[in-house]
């Protein structure tokens, strides 16, 4: 998949795994790794990115003697999932049109 | 490898960075192997799961601001040697104009998009005014004829002035995601291997 719509699907993927609740690291990545390859390296920097977007808000908690991380989805963050659910619908329209074009040139 | 090691394996490599930024960092991927290690693993086994290092510090630059980044991989690990303060000095004029140049080139990559995208709307406000101004001008019609085609003149470019705002909308947020992958690729220049 190009980088670039792998960057930009990850963040919604973690941001909509936000929307069911807040979560820490280790959760989010077991909860999108059915849907999309993700890994720490590839969370981290998006994590930061949402944090600096505002479009989550950290928090730590202590967990058996230590501090983990959790991540609130804001109303930014949610408005976000909104906007790429709009821009996919374009999207699939001209995907339906090109796998319809591509099937009826191979059926001739 | 165990966590300790790991986590001092990860410092090394970011002792560029401020403090602050490499506590975090670490924070984050202590918190990753401590998870694994409850959620059953053997430490060494959480450690390989969370990846290579050198991944690990490569995507962590790559999010740092391009200044942060450049001091990062060009400033010496330690002192400058007389003989490299010597060919510093000496190859000033040469150098410098480079670095120049370099920043320049950016600068003026930021600043043709953003003209691009200022003589868009420009082009739209264009067509707003004339479409109101046109109206306006029906007051001083000279002819019921001459004022009907003005008033249809002016809708048309108050038509194309709505219609044109939301592409040119659209064409500017594009570009400005251009200028973002510009930025990225600028950084991955300053890392060995490139992963954008």
């Amino acid at each position: 998949m190009d980088i670039q719509l792998k960057r930009g699907l990850l963040e919604i993927c973690v941001l909509t795994v936000l929307n069911r609740g807040d979560s820490y690291g280790y959760q989010i990545i077991k909860d999108v790794s059915p849907y999309i390859e993700i890994s720490e390296s590839t969370l981290y920097p998006i994590l930061k990115r949402l944090e600096t977007n505002q479009s989550v808000v950290v928090n730590s908690v202590e967990h058996n003697g230590r501090l983990r991380k959790y991540y609130k989805i804001t109303t930014t963050g949610r408005n976000r999932i909104v906007d790429f659910l709009d821009n996919w619908k374009e999207v699939m329209t001209v995907y339906n049109f090109i796998t319809e074009e591509m099937r009826c040139y191979t059926d001739e | 490898m165990n966590k300790t090691e790991f986590l001092l394996s990860l410092e090394k490599k970011l002792v560029a960075l401020p403090t602050h930024e490499i506590e975090v960092t670490q924070g984050f991927y202590s918190e990753m192997i401590d998870d694994r290690i409850e959620d059953g693993m053997r430490e060494e086994d959480a450690v390989a799961a969370i990846g290579d290092v050198d991944t690990i510090v490569q995507n962590t630059l790559l999010e740092l601001p391009l200044p942060t980044l450049m001091k990062a991989k060009i400033q010496p690990k330690a002192g400058l040697k007389l003989w490299e303060i010597v060919l510093m000095v000496l190859g000033f004029p040469l150098w410098f104009p480079l670095v120049l140049a370099f920043f320049i080139v950016i600068l003026a990559v930021y600043v043709s998009v953003w003209a691009v995208i200022i003589s868009l709307y420009a082009s739209v406000a264009a067509f707003a005014f004339s479409g109101v101004a046109g109206i306006i001008s029906l007051l001083f019609a000279q002819s019921f004829a001459a004022g009907l085609l003005m008033f249809g003149l002016s809708l048309i470019c108050i038509g194309i002035a709505v219609l044109a705002f939301f592409g040119v909308t659209k064409l500017s947020s594009w570009l400005i995601g251009l200028t973002r992958r510009f930025l990225r690729w600028v950084k991955s220049l300053f890392l060995k291997k490139e992963v954008v």
